[in-house]
């Protein structure tokens, strides 16, 4: 049996250049009406491949762990309205070595 | 950044990109590929087996110094049950000689580094770590597109959009809308490694042949998704996909499904004493047919996974698909360059030459797969688990007599599907898959 089975352990392989400046965010909003973040995180955004999305219920907020970001793009296609999705900066993220 | 003007600007340095620049700039037009990875190939990721027909045209001696993995002679089919497995297979010694029957297991992090070198070697000009954010308008007019860094505005007569699955930039022209959950697939892999012997060893092998093992039925959780694996010179690529809809449906995390995957009692001896390397995941367009995007515009055409050229039956290929749009896209623009016009009127040639490709005919061929599958989801719960009761009890050596063990099984297995039923069944997948 293989030594790393959750999602933190394997993200531990990766090769990673993290950007001081987060590219996902959560949208507080959306057509006027607030987004409840806790049901967003349960219901959808739990099918990211790196769990980047938490929900802290002390600060009542997402964490959004950009850091281990995959950019495979899952979160934009289950949630297009919270998610505002970009690509990270040239030369930072994910670089994948053998793909 | 750059002064000058190109004929061609490629957004995206995958297979699609890398073929439409290497095709033009062969011609003699100027062609500038961006690449947002560090590398080409830093960003990307594929089960798989890279299909080469279509670049072995373009470069007829390819497989003399490209990094390939194994020669695919080997592909098996298999239902999985709850802890088993019904399986069909080839293996054809032909396959390992030349050309290889056009099938290679690559790791695209060297495999497109290497095919950009191409690119580059033939003259084009490749810039790397450049997202592209937006494009150039002028009177309405694309004239161009903007890389997000200092003086990124690079201008250009056509734009070829080949910036993959999440093509952010054909959305934003409105070339096409948002993927849709049910028709995406998210695949999770990882890159495990094992020696050379061994893999020659628990797979059959000689040299440098390698296998292409795909998984259905209960692979997932029971969820509308697949398994895979494929032997490299010294590692195993294993993952699973799984349409979005399906996850958010089962409540099942990609890493989860992968999991269940890889402990499955089929395929955990497969991958028995490996070391894991990489973990990653990747967008699959799975629309097929009826999702295409608008292929073409003033100034743009739009190639490969971008455009949803993906055909996910049981051929499983998309690699071919970006190639020869990416291919057909640059003799396009090699004619619209010859006309000195970049409008839509000339670049609708660029589909017309896809209709008569295998690329939109394969996919006009399959256009059903996916509705059909989420149509019949007992082909991914039920049947695994009522075809194995029956294959399984037909094999038990346990002194029933043959003729009222057949008839036993039979009536059993009726009674939990009508033969109907089944015919259905068969019928549509049938339709869909060959
Ligand atoms: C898990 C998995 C298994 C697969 N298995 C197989 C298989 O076995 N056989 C097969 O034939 N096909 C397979 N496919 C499909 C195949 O990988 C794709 O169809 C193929 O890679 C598409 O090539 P492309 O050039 O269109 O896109 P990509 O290979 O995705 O290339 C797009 C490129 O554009 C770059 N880019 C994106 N946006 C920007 C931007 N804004 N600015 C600059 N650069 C940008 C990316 O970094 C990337 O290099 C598989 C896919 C997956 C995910
Ligand atoms: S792009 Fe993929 S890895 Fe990144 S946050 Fe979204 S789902 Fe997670």
């Amino acid at each position: 049996m293989n030594k790393f089975k959750s999602m933190e352990d394997k993200l531990g392989l990766n090769k990673f250049k993290p950007s001081h400046e987060t590219h996902l965010k959560i949208r507080k909003e959306v057509n006027g009406k607030k987004v409840d973040e806790k049901n967003l995180v349960e219901n959808v955004l739990f099918v990211c491949p790196a769990k980047v999305y938490t929900y802290d219920e002390n600060k009542k907020e997402v964490i959004v762990s950009f850091e281990n970001c995959l950019e495979c793009g899952t979160c934009r296609v289950a949630a297009p309205d919270e998610v505002e999705w970009q690509y990270p900066t040239g030369g930072f993220g994910v670089t994948f070595r053998f793909g | 950044m750059v002064e000058e003007k190109f004929d061609v600007i490629v957004v995206g340095g995958g297979p699609a990109g890398l073929s439409a620049a290497f095709v033009a700039v062969k011609a003699g037009l100027s062609v500038i590929v961006l690449e947002r990875g560090d590398y080409s190939g830093a960003k990307n990721v594929f089960g798989g087996i890279f299909f080469t027909n279509v670049l072995s045209e373009m470069m007829p001696d390819f497989f003399k110094d490209a990094p390939l993995e194994r020669n695919v002679t080997k592909r098996r089919w298999s239902l999985l049950t709850s802890d088993g497995e019904i399986s069909g297979e080839y293996k054809f010694n032909k396959f390992n000689k030349e050309p290889f029957n056009n099938s290679f297991t690559v790791l695209r992090a060297k495999f497109d580094k290497w095919f950009s070198e191409k690119v580059e070697q033939a003259g084009a000009m490749l810039i790397t770590g450049a997202v592209v954010d937006d494009f150039i308008f002028d009177n309405g007019k694309i004239k161009g597109v903007k890389v997000r860094m200092d003086d990124g505005e690079i201008y250009g007569d056509v734009v070829i959009l080949a910036d993959g699955v999440n093509s952010l930039l054909a959305k934003k022209i409105g070339l096409h809308k948002e993927l849709q959950k049910e028709d995406t697939i998210v695949s999770v892999k990882e890159i495990l490694s094992l020696s050379k012997e061994k893999i020659e060893e628990r797979f059959g092998l000689n040299g440098n042949e390698g296998v292409a093992f795909e998984y259905f039925g209960y692979a997932v959780k029971g969820a509308i998704g697949s398994g895979f694996i494929y032997t490299n010179k010294d590692t195993i690529s294993v993952g699973v996909g799984v349409t979005i809809k399906s996850l958010l449906e089962h409540k099942i995390n990609p890493n989860d499904a992968l999991e269940a995957f890889k402990n499955h009692p089929v395929i955990l001896p497969l991958i028995r004493g490996t070391e894991q390397k990489e973990y990653s995941a990747h967008l699959i367009p799975d629309g097929g047919y009826n999702k295409i995007s608008k292929l073409y515009t003033d100034n743009i055409m739009v190639v490969g996974d971008a455009a949803g050229f993906v055909n996910a039956s049981l051929f499983h290929e998309g690699t071919n698909l970006a190639v020869m749009s990416g291919k057909l896209a640059g003799e396009t623009a090699i004619e619209a360059k010859n006309k000195g016009d970049f409008s839509a009127k000339i670049l609708s040639l660029y589909e017309e030459k896809l209709k008569n490709s295998f690329v939109l005919k394969d996919l006009k061929q399959f256009r059903k797969l996916g509705k059909t599958l989420e149509k019949n989801p007992q082909i991914f719960n039920k049947y695994p688990i009522i075809l194995e009761e029956f294959v399984s009890g037909l094999f038990t050596v346990d002194g029933e007599p043959k003729w009222q063990k057949e008839k036993r099984l039979f009536f059993e297995l009726m009674k939990k599907e009508s033969i109907f039923g089944f015919i259905k069944t068969a019928i549509n997948l049938r339709r869909v898959i060959l």
